[in-house]
């Protein structure tokens, strides 16, 4: 169920370069997301900027009886709308309406699932982490282990700009640094990391479109099963507007389908690459 | 007091004046967790064509200052899937269904609203005679003998009331809106989009897919509150006011400038239960100006400011 609340902010702090948290207190849908379901937030009482942005969940934040009552979001502050988003304090109402989109795939009874992320593309992976490996439930599901071993590939610009990963580390999962220019974890793209690595899948990937590419060409040439979470521009996220399409291929042949309903997450053998 | 919110625009009844806008409510199941349809005076689904259209190149949207400029292409699946897969849901809400349809001929305009008028339970048929993203740039509502032509066509096959929904991209809209009532339409949409377009320099580059697209948002609210007026002034026909409309002062501006009914667009985007909140305002509303109906307020604009 599709709820739009206003939510009271928590905090907002800084992780990383240009990349801040913010955590949002509203248990209705604190409840009811999970891994890979997005939100869309909004400045209140302006119209500059207008629409809401769309923003993947970071984490739920639990009460002390480990009941959901608040949503963490993790941004990059790229443009308009996230630059008044820096600028919010403890206390100030944001318009939140989710969950969102169809999140990600279970894999009951698999050894290994590999996260592959670029830019600010790690950020759905930590709440899908922590449902893998059994350490939280969500959308009042228990908590069950569903994988023995989960590995992320997160590669940045920079070393200052690499946000979150103790969180990361905390929750279980193994994480390996790419950089741009070297100066954390290998220097190159994350991409090259993973060929050079070849762990096993099956593969979920979230970042830059190129990076995607690059992704669904590897893990087809190992016969993997890849998945991608699209961070395509929306205006309604909902399914309203026909505007977040992309590309894919069907039998009839090209079509578009809507990310914030039909995805965001796709089978990337099922998308249009060209 | 109990207030009056029923409206009246030809042969269209509405149980309120706030009907949601074709092309920002999807065919209404993508609303069906935010929205109490009941509480709607009406809903107009998304534009139908003859054939199935895939749509324009994304990017289809692009944010301007308080303002949306988009170039989507009448993305649909065509009047035959519409009439199988989402008329039998839309006409099962409890609220009015306005088809709404768009020909690329004057010929293909007969033939949708033929087959729209052979469908039951709906309440009207507004023609899309002003998309400005698929005409190739000749908007049929620009020419009043074609507006005329186009409206009596559609009448002599359709026997739901029809609305003609108009384009705002055109110097004097009144000889328009007197030819869609010359060609017996019910009431008049006023308006789609206003043409506009986004540039990124550092690319050098337009923004859109479509290079072109159709501004709306709380930036058009003062440029459709003019042709709201001029049109009312004229006293042609029954107007439906779109554009820029978000909140319940601008469906109040709307309605004593001369709008009987009012369609929400953009908003629905970026605040999905604004419909709703706005009917549940309106009462109060109308009452904190002495009237005691929707009715008495429409058109009560004072000449002098
Ligand atoms: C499902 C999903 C999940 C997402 N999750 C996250 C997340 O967890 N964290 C996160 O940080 N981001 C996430 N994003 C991306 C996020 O939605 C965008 O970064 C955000 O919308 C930017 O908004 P803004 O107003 O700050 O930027 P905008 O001002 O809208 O600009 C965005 C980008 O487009 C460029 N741009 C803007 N206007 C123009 C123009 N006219 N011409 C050319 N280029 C232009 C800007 O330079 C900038 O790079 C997600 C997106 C999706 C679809
Ligand atoms: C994304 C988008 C899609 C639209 N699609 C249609 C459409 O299919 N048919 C139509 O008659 N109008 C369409 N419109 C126009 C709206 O119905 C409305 O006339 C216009 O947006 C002005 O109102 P607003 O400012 O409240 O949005 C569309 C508008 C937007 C923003
Ligand atoms: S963002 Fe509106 S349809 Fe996807």
């Amino acid at each position: 169920m599709i709820l739009q609340r206003p939510a009271v902010t928590v905090e907002n702090v800084q992780l990383a370069e240009r990349t801040f948290r913010i955590r949002l207190e509203q248990p209705e849908i604190a409840r009811s997301i999970r891994p890979g379901q997005f939100l869309m937030l909004r400045i209140p009482e302006t119209t500059d900027p207008l629409l809401g942005r769309p923003f993947a969940l970071y984490d739920t934040v639990l009460d002390s009886g480990g009941e959901p009552v608040g949503l963490d979001v993790v941004y990059l502050v790229v443009g308009k709308m996230t630059t008044h988003l820096m600028a919010v304090k403890a206390g100030e109402p944001i318009e939140v309406w989710g969950p969102l989109g169809n999140g990600f795939p279970k894999f009951p009874n698999i050894d290994q699932v590999t996260c592959v992320a670029g830019g600010i593309g790690q950020t759905p992976f930590l709440a899908y982490v922590r449902e893998l490996l059994g350490t939280r439930g969500y959308a009042g599901q228990p908590a069950v282990r569903q994988v023995n071993k989960v590995s992320l590939y997160y590669g940045v610009r920079s070393a200052g700009f690499a946000a979150g990963v103790e969180d990361f580390r905390q929750a279980g999962c193994d994480v390996r640094l790419a950089s741009d220019d070297g100066t954390v974890g290998t220097k190159g793209f994350v991409t090259q990391l993973l060929a050079a690595d070849k762990p096993a899948g099956p593969f979920v990937g979230c970042g830059p479109e190129p990076m995607l590419k690059a992704l669904a060409k590897l893990t087809a040439s190992w016969n993997a099963s890849c998945h991608v979470s699209l961070e395509t521009p929306m205006a309604c996220g909902f399914g309203a507007c026909f505007s977040c399409v992309t590309p894919v291929c069907t039998p009839a042949g090209r079509d578009y389908k809507r990310v914030c309903v039909e995805g965001p997450v796709f089978d990337a053998a099922t998308l249009a690459w060209d | 007091m109990d207030i009056d919110l029923k409206v009246r625009l030809g042969r269209l009844d509405f149980r309120n004046p706030v009907l949601v806008a074709s092309g920002t409510f999807g065919y209404a199941r993508e609303m069906a967790d935010l929205v109490d349809f009941q509480q709607l005076g009406g809903i107009v689904p998304k534009t139908v064509t003859s054939a199935s259209r895939p749509g324009n190149l994304p990017p289809r949207t692009v944010e301007t200052p308080s303002g949306l400029l988009n170039a989507i292409g009448l993305d649909n699946d065509g009047i035959d899937h519409f009439l199988e897969h989402h008329l039998p849901y839309l006409t099962s809400l409890p609220t009015a269904i306005i088809g709404n349809v768009a020909g690329k001929t004057e010929d293909d305009f007969v033939e949708l609203a033929q087959k729209m008028g052979q469908a039951k339970g709906m309440a009207g048929v507004e023609l899309n005679l002003s998309c400005p993203n698929v005409s190739g740039g000749t908007d049929f509502a620009t020419d009043p003998a074609i507006t005329k032509r186009i409206v009596d066509r559609c009448r002599a096959v359709c026997p739901h009331p029809l609305i003609a929904k108009l384009t705002p991209n055109i110097a004097n809209i009144v000889p328009i809106a007197k030819a869609a009532a010359d060609g017996g339409a019910d009431a008049v949409s006023l308006a789609n989009t206003f043409l506009g377009m986004a540039v990124d320099w550092r690319r050098q580059k337009p923004v859109l897919g479509n290079i072109t697209g159709g501004l709306s948002g709380p930036a058009i609210k003062p440029l459709v509150l003019r042709i709201v007026w001029q049109v009312a002034k004229a006293n042609i026909l029954p107007i439906i006011a779109v554009g820029g409309i978000a909140t319940l002062d601008d469906v109040m501006e709307f309605l004593v400038t001369g709008a009987s009914a009012i369609q929400i667009g953009t908003a629905n985007f970026y605040d999905p239960t604004a419909s709703v909140r706005i009917v549940d305002g309106l009462p109060a509303a109308v009452a904190s100006l002495g009237a005691g109906s929707v009715r008495e307020i429409v058109g009560t604009l004072k000449r002098q400011a």
